[in-house]
């Protein structure tokens, strides 16, 4: 059974990639999985500088989902490089970076710091995280931002540079051409949607933050559907992200036009659900006779005909 | 080091009320964990509600490979646990966090737990009796029924002393009322360590303070993981170094904190 997929110039051994804020920086999960069975990881975006993220609370379970505000509380680029990458070297994986910046040039400056880094083999460029107050969802939600942060990045970088788009806009298509355009090797579709969640009892949000970032299967069919817009939209693979707990959440992705795909909140729920994808992967293929998962991408009977 | 596992419900005794005793089989968390260590836990396999929950872990055998957590049925996660049935399986990771630092020799460990807080205090009183410490519990609740599972103290020569808001049982007020007693009434050395909602850690915390005592508190966030990736169960920490509060994952350098570096958030 072949799983490998191949993201432009990116292979990933099999098409499950840990997302970005969901997988820490990789290591926390040394001793309860091993790496090498990842087709990827995306680590926690990282800024040129630590940040403390928001105030708490930060996260409250939602219907089939999870609303979160951490903020991008992390330890920084550097402190990634220096002390994260040696041990995840030892790992048989692909190791992509997200990239956050305050400023189009904290962008360009983060990327170039991880253009040599021994290592990474890719960078997200985070233009959609909802609960900073510069940069992220602010980017990525102009295309013309879209298009300026992309085309710094790519300016700063010879890695395969991903942005990851937004769900918080009317028409994903403009993004992701505007991505296109600017020089994005792949799309990262989606981020959270933008949400709230009121306690009635103080009248107040439920997280400190206001607003939050809703993740998990609540959100998965409005992902799979932009996932299937952007990527009808554009030459350049997508990588489908939202709701994926198991195999057949992966399959509706791949079907609907995605490469690869990105499992997020369902690690925080069972870290040990790779191996149980990727066995029910290798079951949906055999029982349809396919060979290579590859078969599977953009077979989507829609619209009908 | 924590095992990710499917773990089988062995035993369930309902303890009336909403109060449940739930036994696990969990292999690395009965022979590994130490009190104040938790566990992250979900009934079965379904999609809600989505997350695990967080419980101390109140009691450990390592012969039958199992450990004991103490449940209340409050919401929709505890609920599906408490409704499990001898043999269904949970998705357990286990055991996780920071444990409660023994006391040294000649000092005592008085405990303060508020409601289901007294879950930790069970196996650290079997860990002093082992270490030859002595002990005492202060056990806090609304009303004689939220007092559970008090009885199970005395034999491990741990002394408990119940408050409660109505006064159906021992002091009537907070379990403040005798802990403040108790340390008025010129106490050896002693250390506080406490398990309960926010408001009587804060309380405990002050209390320490005030009277320049060592103090213990395990803290309840809301937790997504468990083992420091999603960072939604921070809290505000001093660092020993004198440097600026930080936000440090209440599960993987938590639960248990040192009470005088915790920086109170200002609305409960």
């Amino acid at each position: 059974m072949k799983l490998a997929v191949q993201v432009g110039s990116l292979r990933f051994k099999n098409p499950l990639i840990a997302a970005s804020g969901t997988f820490g920086y990789g290591v926390e999960y040394e001793g309860l999985l091993d790496l090498s069975r990842l087709g990827g990881l995306v680590s926690k975006g990282l800024y040129l500088e630590p940040r403390d993220g928001c105030a708490t609370p930060r996260i409250a379970e939602t219907p089939s989902g999870l609303l979160n505000a951490i903020g991008l509380q992390g330890v920084g680029v550097r402190v990634f490089v220096k002390d994260v990458l040696p041990r995840l070297a030892r790992y048989d994986t692909a190791v992509l970076v997200n990239v956050c910046g305050d400023t189009v040039e904290e962008y360009a400056e983060v990327a170039r710091i991880l253009d040599g880094a021994p290592g990474v083999h890719g960078l997200e460029i985070n233009i959609s995280c909802p609960n900073v107050k510069k940069g992220g969802m602010a980017f990525g939600g102009d295309p013309v931002m879209t298009h300026e942060v992309v085309a710094a990045v790519r300016k700063a970088t010879r890695l395969p540079v991903i942005p990851k788009l937004s769900p918080n806009v009317a028409d994903i298509t403009v993004f992701a051409r505007a991505a296109e355009e600017a020089g994005a090797d792949a799309l990262s579709c989606i981020n959270t949607l933008l949400g709230l969640a009121v306690d009635v009892e103080t009248r107040r949000p439920r997280l400190a933050f206001g607003t939050g970032g809703l993740s998990g299967p609540a959100i998965r069919p409005v992902a799979v559907r932009m996932a299937w817009q952007a990527a009808r939209a554009v030459k350049i693979p997508v990588i489908g992200v939202g709701g994926i707990t198991a195999a057949r959440d992966a399959l509706e992705f791949l079907i609907a036009g995605c490469r690869a795909v990105q499992i997020g909140t369902a690690n925080f729920v069972d870290p040990g659900l790779y191996d149980r994808i990727l066995m029910d992967l290798a079951e949906y293929l055999e029982r349809h006779g396919l060979a290579d998962v590859n078969e599977v991408v953009g077979t989507l009977q829609y619209p009908l005909t | 080091m924590p095992a990710n596992r499917q773990a089988p419900l062995v035993r369930r005794e309902a303890l009336g009320g909403a109060y449940h005793l739930l036994t696990f089989q969990h292999r690395e968390a009965s022979r590994e964990a130490r009190a104040g260590q938790f566990v992250m836990i979900k009934a079965g396999l379904s999609a809600e509600p989505p997350l695990r929950r967080p419980f101390s872990i109140l009691a450990v055998d390592p012969e039958r490979e199992t450990f004991t957590l103490f449940v209340k049925a409050v919401g929709e996660g505890t609920r599906a646990l408490c409704a499990m049935t001898e043999g269904e399986l949970a998705q357990c990771l286990a055991p996780l966090g920071r444990a409660f630092t023994p006391p040294p020799a000649g000092t005592e460990a008085v405990m303060v737990a508020g409601g289901y807080g007294i879950a930790p205090f069970r196996l650290f009183s079997e860990e002093l009796r082992r270490a030859g410490r002595s002990g005492r519990v202060f056990y806090g609740g609304r009303t004689v029924a939220d007092l559970q599972l008090r009885d199970g103290f005395e034999p491990l020569g741990v002394p408990l002393v119940p408050a409660t808001e109505d006064g159906s049982l021992g002091a009537r007020g907070r379990v403040t009322v005798p802990l403040e007693a108790h340390l008025d009434g010129g106490p050896g050395p002693l250390r506080l360590y406490a398990c309960g909602p926010d408001a009587m850690l804060r309380a405990v915390a002050r209390l320490a303070e005030a009277r320049g005592l060592a103090a213990e508190v395990s803290l309840d966030p809301w937790m997504g993981c468990g083992i420091g990736t999603c960072l939604g169960c921070v809290v505000l920490v001093r660092p020993a170094d004198g440097s600026r509060p930080r936000y440090r994952c209440a599960c993987t350098e938590g639960p248990v904190f040192d009470a005088a570096t915790v920086v109170w958030p200002e609305h409960p």
